[in-house]
């Protein structure tokens, strides 16, 4: 089977934009969440990893004139890096497919008008315009889908890309995901008592649930061949395989036994043939939640047998918290980027380290020593998904 | 039922004035029929604080598995549950959740919502609801595509089970029809479809072990920037006997050996436009019946083709979705199965 090969990076996150900014970021493991700029916000916990104000794209408007919400231009930004870093000039349009996951789309959109008033020319912007935006940008032709499986959409996205190769829908996608902040989201959870007011802490004894960020990955994917074929300037990694899985237990409530998420992982596995002992470093769901940690803590063990504890995990969300539907996607360009550059970034150190979690989670940077990173993704309603990246070439 | 592809072997439906799926394709405006009531369907049993799209998606997602046998009224659990896959297309399912919610907030604060409404303002919950329900833990998928985006589903569903990730899909479209959908998409709640389809897809492999029956096949899918190009993709069609020109499209899928004897175009599409290729074919367009179905529109419509083909009119459908004005046109080939006329 032809490999899948990852050629093309871009990323927006309260570290910054850029893959330099990112990388940067994970390196300094450093950050705070900040009060979101929305008056309205009448909630207890106002707080997320917000992409720095100097950093936001600019506003866009559809070809029709419609406004774009901050997850679509979120989207466009990462999307373009992605593009330009692939150097993708001259493939045919009519083979190119854009697959985008996110939870919100440009809801904050809508949720602005409905205090501030609906703008002379407004119209219903759905969820579907994150991935129509890139579409229009990429001059795609192809598939353009757009993913909705909350916190697990831009994992799905990614995986459904690679799969759309391999079918023969499409020589290139420009994959990934986007979430910006929604009032409706940041309620949810604040009503829900699932939000930290200190932190996002995954993994640590006093965590209190999780904290919401802002960010966008994208990631240009194409097959070993029409990489070589067109000479791609480089490939950052393989996508070596995917799980997919459902609990089918509850509408938020992950299911205790983590059955189906062990069973996403070993699918992943399976399906690039690596080994558990092979996987050098895990960028897991992780949000802080307290069973979600455990049950996930409990899973690795499961699949990873009795080193699993030894494993470097590389914790994103204690950096750039939640990213939502985008969360998938900004693990897997860490992975890649893990996987690409040797090494496994410090993690944010944990206050203290939760006994029911036995994982570990360097605070210094270490070695990227084995051959695959794992990646988890997962959602309400016991949607998960697992991803497996490797070495181009390996 | 043909040795290869993915075939329709189970359908339900929750739809205004449709008892049984002879009712889709019966001619006709639309009929003055009552909203489907999902609790009169399938009782109030865990409908409590589930949202309209999610209760009348259960409803065409428990006839569906019951139509292809793989479950009963009495015992709702699937025995193949861990090989089933969902997919679930809808563009307006939650907005009324949301919107609602995003008022309640800014207006009061958040504990003026209700922590029991909150799962409903998750873009997912119909496809998970109808896993839970059911026992479904094959891949979950919720598809929010614009007009193709109930095509595409099926599509999906197809390409999961061809990409081994399960045996059988669930596809389910649903859209409700309520002031919050009028409002924002400018469709009076009137001529929005306030209703669910749900398909069964399986192996030929998968179906034929446990004996079930095929509806339809799937053929050929494509995905175009016109309708003519979608539709000149998948016809027979020498464009330079007619001077015409048909773009190309991004094709996948099996293939339908028959010639279509039914298009079922995209929604309010002139069901008079000249369109090479389509002569002869005859034009339906459900959503003349049932109001703009959105995301749910590519799942009615084959399933319009399914009992279509039941009647005997034809053995082979064309679909499309999508116009020359909208993101993509989708299109796909549906077969009769075997033995029909």
């Amino acid at each position: 089977m032809d490999e899948i090969l990852i050629t093309g990076l871009g990323v927006i996150s309260c570290l910054g934009n850029g893959v330099d900014a990112f990388w940067r970021g994970m390196n300094e493991a450093a950050s705070a969440p900040r009060r979101v700029p929305d008056p309205n916000a009448h909630m207890d916990i106002p707080m997320m990893y917000g992409v720095p104000e100097a950093e936001v794209p600019r506003a866009e408007r559809e070809p029709d004139g419609q406004p774009l919400g901050l997850g679509s231009r979120f989207a466009l930004e990462v999307s373009r890096q992605a593009i330009a870093s692939a150097e993708l000039d001259g493939t045919d349009p009519q083979r190119i497919a854009v697959v985008i996951g996110t939870g919100m789309g440009d809801a904050g959109l809508h949720e602005e008008w409905r205090v501030s008033g609906y703008p002379e020319r407004d119209g219903w912007s759905p969820t579907f315009c994150v991935a129509s935006a890139v579409g229009s940008l990429a001059g795609a032709e192809g598939p353009n889908i757009s993913v909705s499986n909350a916190c697990a959409a831009s994992g799905f996205a990614i995986s459904i890309a690679a799969d759309l190769i391999r079918s023969g829908e499409a020589d290139v996608v420009v994959t990934g995901g986007a979430e910006a902040y929604s009032r409706v989201a940041l309620g949810c959870f604040n009503r829900l008592g699932a939000v930290d007011s200190r932190r996002c802490r995954p993994f640590d004894a006093h965590r209190e649930g999780t904290v919401f960020g802002e960010g966008a990955a994208a990631l240009v994917l194409e097959s070993e061949e029409h990489a070589r074929r067109r000479g791609a300037p480089r490939a950052y990694a393989r996508l070596a395989g995917a799980g997919w899985s459902c609990d089918a237990h509850h509408t938020t409530a992950i299911e205790p036994e983590g059955e189906q998420v062990v069973r996403a992982m070993r699918q992943a596995l399976r399906e690039s043939g690596v080994d558990p002992s092979e996987v050098g470093c895990v960028v897991p769901h992780g949000t802080g939640t307290l069973i979600n940690d455990t049950v996930e803590s409990r899973a690795l063990s499961e699949v990873l047998g009795p080193v699993a504890a030894k494993h470097p995990l590389y914790s994103l969300k204690s950096l750039i918290g939640h990213t939502g539907g985008a969360a998938g996607a900004l693990a897997a360009l860490a992975a890649v980027l893990i996987v690409h550059r040797g090494t496994v970034p410090p993690n944010v150190p944990r206050d203290v380290a939760d006994p029911e979690c036995e994982v570990s989670l360097p605070e210094r940077a270490v070695p990227f020593d084995g051959s695959a990173a794992v990646v988890n993704a997962y959602a309400f309603g016991g949607n998960n998904v697992s991803l497996v990246l490797q070495e181009a070439g390996s | 039922m043909s040795e290869s592809g993915t075939h329709i072997t189970g359908l339900g439906l929750a739809l205004p004035g449709v008892a049984e799926a002879a009712d889709l394709v019966s001619s006709g405006e639309r009929a003055d029929a009552p909203p489907p009531d999902p609790a009169e369907r399938i009782g109030r049993k865990g409908l409590r604080y589930k949202d309209r799209a999610t209760q009348l998606a259960l409803v065409a997602a428990r006839d569906a598995l019951c139509d292809a046998g793989l479950i009963t009224p009495d015992r709702e659990r699937c025995a193949a549950g861990g090989s089933t896959a969902v997919v679930a297309s809808s563009n307006l399912g939650n907005l009324d959740s949301v919107c609602t919610i995003a008022g309640d907030i800014a207006e009061k604060s958040v504990a003026a919502i209700s922590p029991m409404n909150l799962p409903n303002a998750s873009s997912n919950v119909v496809a998970s609801s109808v896993a839970i329900r059911f026992g479904l833990r094959g891949p979950n998928l919720m598809l929010c595509n614009g007009v193709a985006s109930g095509l595409d589903a099926v599509r999906w569903g197809a390409s999961l089970i061809s990409a081994g990730r399960a045996e059988r899909a669930l596809v389910v479209g649903v859209e409700t029809g309520n002031g919050v959908t009028a409002r924002l998409t400018g469709v009076p709640e009137d001529d929005q479809l306030d209703g669910a389809v749900a398909l069964v897809l399986e192996s030929s492999t998968a179906a034929r072990l446990r004996g079930a029956t095929s509806m339809a096949s799937l053929g050929e899918g494509v995905r175009s920037t016109s309708v003519a190009g979608c539709v000149g993709s998948l016809l027979p069609y020498d464009a330079s006997a007619s001077g015409g020109t048909h773009a190309r499209g991004t094709r996948s899928g099996g293939a339908v050996e028959a010639g279509p004897g039914v298009w079922f175009v995209p929604e309010r599409f002139d069901l008079s436009a000249p369109l090479p290729g389509t002569e002869g074919l005859e034009r339906h367009d459900v959503t003349r019946t049932f109001g703009r179905a959105s995301g749910a529109l590519g799942v009615l419509q084959c399933a319009a083709a399914v009992s279509w083909f039941a009647s005997g009119e034809a053995t082979a459908a064309l679909v499309t979705s999508g116009d020359d004005g909208c993101d993509g046109v989708a299109g796909m080939m549906l077969g009769a199965p075997r033995g029909a006329r």
